[in-house]
């Protein structure tokens, strides 16, 4: 049917999709409709402290329904352009089964291109998400070690809500007190290691919730100030399987320790999070990109085609001014400066003109 | 063609603008534009792909009707006329300049969008943006002028077809939407193998006769077969209406677009002058090289905005119905630099338009 009807709008309407075609129309009636993606209702925007906001959204029947550990990319529309950013589903499954609706916890980033404007959602507005994605899972059948830093909390508080739901129902309909520790005693154990800054561990409350449901699951809360280095508290846990979300910084000791002990870990780090301070254009510094299936280094001196051109790369091109946009690739990821205006551009996917563009982070393109 | 400049259209001026001023007037009205282009500019546009959502859909069904009611079927081959204008226009000539590519929407980008004329595209997005917005009027490197049928300048040499240009022209104007997806294939190399030398290829030949020969292919099935079978036992009222909005389509679109770049004031220029030319040696080539038309606002939305063909050329990836508010400090700077700005009604512009073509039809 779908492709059907693609070729239907291909041949009579020159439009790739039906759906692309029909787009504006159909967005008069309902808002935020999009080919590709799903739609989502604001339930409610509230701040947890001053930098962090959670963000309930009812998303549409149609949406598949996530494990919890999976993330979703949130497309919304700022002053007319679509921007997208990936977060993880900071409630589980149960919840959306129960109440159809999805928690994000998401940190506000003063800089970010996204996030400051998260705060001006109200109820009731539509934004997109894509289905989840990810396949960052708690096993249930071994002692798991689970280290968060930060915001890296909400998959875990994902995961441990439906595991609550599943585990912590049973014993109730049971109703016997003894049986209850009992087969809680046989259950693996879940170690909860979290890091944050002074004051600012998030849903606390909920932690300490499930763990008076759960006798098997216990949790810290750390500060590096206070508590010190992560690498003191793991020597416990060489009997467990890790799983870690958070900074690199986090990450990084972490999995030299797992590999050290040959002990499984799970990760959803933040990969390589960008420089927040970019230097200046005349320090001259090499990034690698990858265009296509060719991985190639380039300087941030030169524009990117001349830098393709001489790599013998085969890329379409025009007047190398920024007019005809002959060279225009998609940017799947990275930062580019433009040489013209030396505004720098988002970090997630568009459409660049290569003769105007430097590169200033590591960049993924595709032509 | 020659090198000889035997100069008809105000060749020396005296007075050359300051250059550099020039250059840094008009980017300080760009930065001004740009930085205001938003929300307001996403939502125009897409109203207007909803309005030729309604106008194409309205068209094609009224042409149905026409056995009911003959008006019905007159007025469904202006609704379906007016629905190709705006597609191929407004919506897809300026999104296919990336007008709108910081929409960041998967559909309305200059490298995703596809319009309802038998021209494909890509081929016409390489020619067009690159050989004709950057070399505009350049006689050798914009084919645009003249389209390499009509004589328009004494920069070309006069041959005996020259006589019944007009002709052709009337021709052209009928068939445009295949003139523009003939010529923009750059017929005259792809198919007959003449060479230029002064053409980079980054398209191969095979590549180019591929794309010209299956939009053109699909162009005619959609028109000519599919849509008038799904009409069935009216098969030939849909037919008919089809070829008329096409007809008028072309017939609008052409007229504008030489109302553009062909009337009696606009200048050529030679390949020597451009070299290494600065910014401003450029803006200046792009504000000689066009003309505007004055009009209404639905004037300017059928036109595509091209009525502001002057600001098109200067900033042609500003979102098009921006010029409007850009081409009253747009003709203060031409004045303070003493610069033509070359605008007028639509009767004075085409009919000078008229006298170029008939006027290089004689040597």
């Amino acid at each position: 049917m779908k492709s059907l009807l693609s070729k239907i709008s291909h041949s009579l309407f020159h439009h790739l999709t039906w759906k692309g075609y029909w787009e504006p129309l159909v967005q008069r009636f309902k808002p935020a409709w999009r080919d590709g993606l799903f739609r989502a209702q604001i339930t409610s925007a509230t701040y947890l402290n001053p930098n962090t906001l959670q963000i309930l959204l009812s998303p549409e029947k149609k949406w598949p329904v996530h494990l919890a550990g999976q993330h979703v990319s949130l497309t919304i529309e700022i002053n007319g352009r679509l921007t997208t950013r990936v977060f993880t589903i900071a409630s589980g499954a149960s919840t959306h089964a129960l109440e159809n609706e999805l928690r994000l916890v998401i940190r506000i980033k003063e800089q970010g291109a996204l996030t400051p404007h998260l705060p001006t959602l109200s109820p009731g507005q539509w934004v997109n998400i894509s289905p989840p994605m990810g396949r960052f899972a708690l096993r249930e059948d071994k002692d798991m070690l689970m280290i968060a830093g930060g915001s890296g909390i909400t998959p875990f508080i994902a995961m441990l809500e439906d595991y609550t739901s599943k585990h912590a129902a049973k014993h109730s309909s049971n109703g016997c007190k003894e049986h209850h520790s009992r087969q809680a005693s046989m259950k693996p154990n879940i170690h909860l290691l979290y890091y944050a800054k002074q004051g600012e561990h998030l849903l606390i409350d909920e932690l300490s919730n499930i763990s008076s449901k759960l006798p098997n699951f216990a949790f810290r809360l750390l500060t590096k100030a206070n508590d010190g280095d992560v690498e003191r508290y793991l020597p416990e846990f060489y009997t467990y399987e890790w799983m870690v979300c958070g900074p690199q910084s986090l990450y990084g000791p972490i999995s030299k320790n797992a590999l050290a002990n040959n002990i499984s870990l799970e990760s959803e780090h933040f990969t390589a999070l960008l420089p927040t301070v970019f230097n200046s254009s005349e320090e001259e510094q090499t990034f690698l990109i990858q265009h296509d299936n060719k991985a190639l280094h380039v300087n941030n001196q030169q524009s990117l085609l001349t830098q393709l051109q001489q790599a013998s790369v085969p890329v379409n091109y025009g007047c190398g001014m920024g007019i005809c946009h002959q060279c225009q690739c998609v940017k799947k990821q990275g930062i580019v400066r433009d040489m013209r205006t030396g505004e720098l551009s988002d970090n997630a996917e568009e459409l660049i003109q290569l003769c105007v563009s430097q590169a200033v982070t590591n960049l993924e393109l595709q032509s | 063609m020659t090198s000889k400049r035997t100069s008809t259209i105000t060749p020396n001026r005296s007075n050359k603008p300051d250059y550099e001023k020039l250059a840094q007037q008009l980017n300080a009205i760009k930065t001004d534009i740009r930085a205001r282009v938003g929300n307001e500019d996403a939502q125009y546009i897409k109203r207007v792909i909803v309005l030729q959502r309604v106008c194409e859909w309205t068209g094609r069904i009224l042409l149905m009707l026409g056995f009911l009611q003959p008006v019905l079927w007159a007025v469904g081959v202006l609704s379906l006329a007016t629905a190709k204008i705006l597609d191929n226009m407004e919506i897809g000539h300026n999104v296919m300049h990336g007008q709108y590519d910081w929409m960041n929407d998967k559909h309305i980008n200059s490298k995703a969008y596809e319009w309802d004329i038998a021209c494909d595209g890509s081929s016409w997005n390489r020619v067009h943006n690159y050989e004709h917005h950057t070399y505009t009027n350049i006689i050798g490197k914009d084919r645009d002028f003249g389209y390499g049928l009509l004589r328009l300048s004494s920069d070309f040499r006069w041959r005996v077809k020259n006589l019944w240009q007009f002709i052709t022209y009337l021709l052209l104007s009928v068939f445009f939407q295949w003139g523009v997806a003939y010529h923009e294939m750059a017929a005259e190399r792809v198919f007959f193998g003449k060479k230029k030398d002064n053409r980079k290829n980054t398209v191969t030949h095979t590549q180019l006769k591929k794309r010209f020969f299956s939009k053109g292919a699909r162009q005619l099935v959609k028109d000519y077969v599919l849509f008038p079978l799904l009409a069935g036992p009216l098969f030939l009222w849909v037919f008919a209406g089809n070829a008329l909005a096409n007809l008028l389509r072309n017939l609008w679109t052409s007229t504008i677009i030489f109302c553009g770049h062909f009337t009696g004031d606009v200048e050529t220029f030679k390949e020597e002058d451009c070299k290494n030319e600065t910014q401003g040696q450029w803006y200046y080539r792009q504000a000689l090289g066009s003309s505007n038309i004055t009009g209404g606002n639905v004037f300017h939305v059928l036109t595509g905005h091209l009525s502001f063909q002057i600001e098109h050329h200067l900033f042609p990836d500003i979102p098009a119905r921006r010029y409007r508010e850009m081409a009253p400090k747009v003709k203060a700077v031409f004045e303070e630099h003493g610069m033509h700005y070359n605008t007028g009604s639509f009767v004075k512009q085409y009919s000078s338009v008229l006298k170029r073509i008939l006027r290089y039809s004689l040597p």
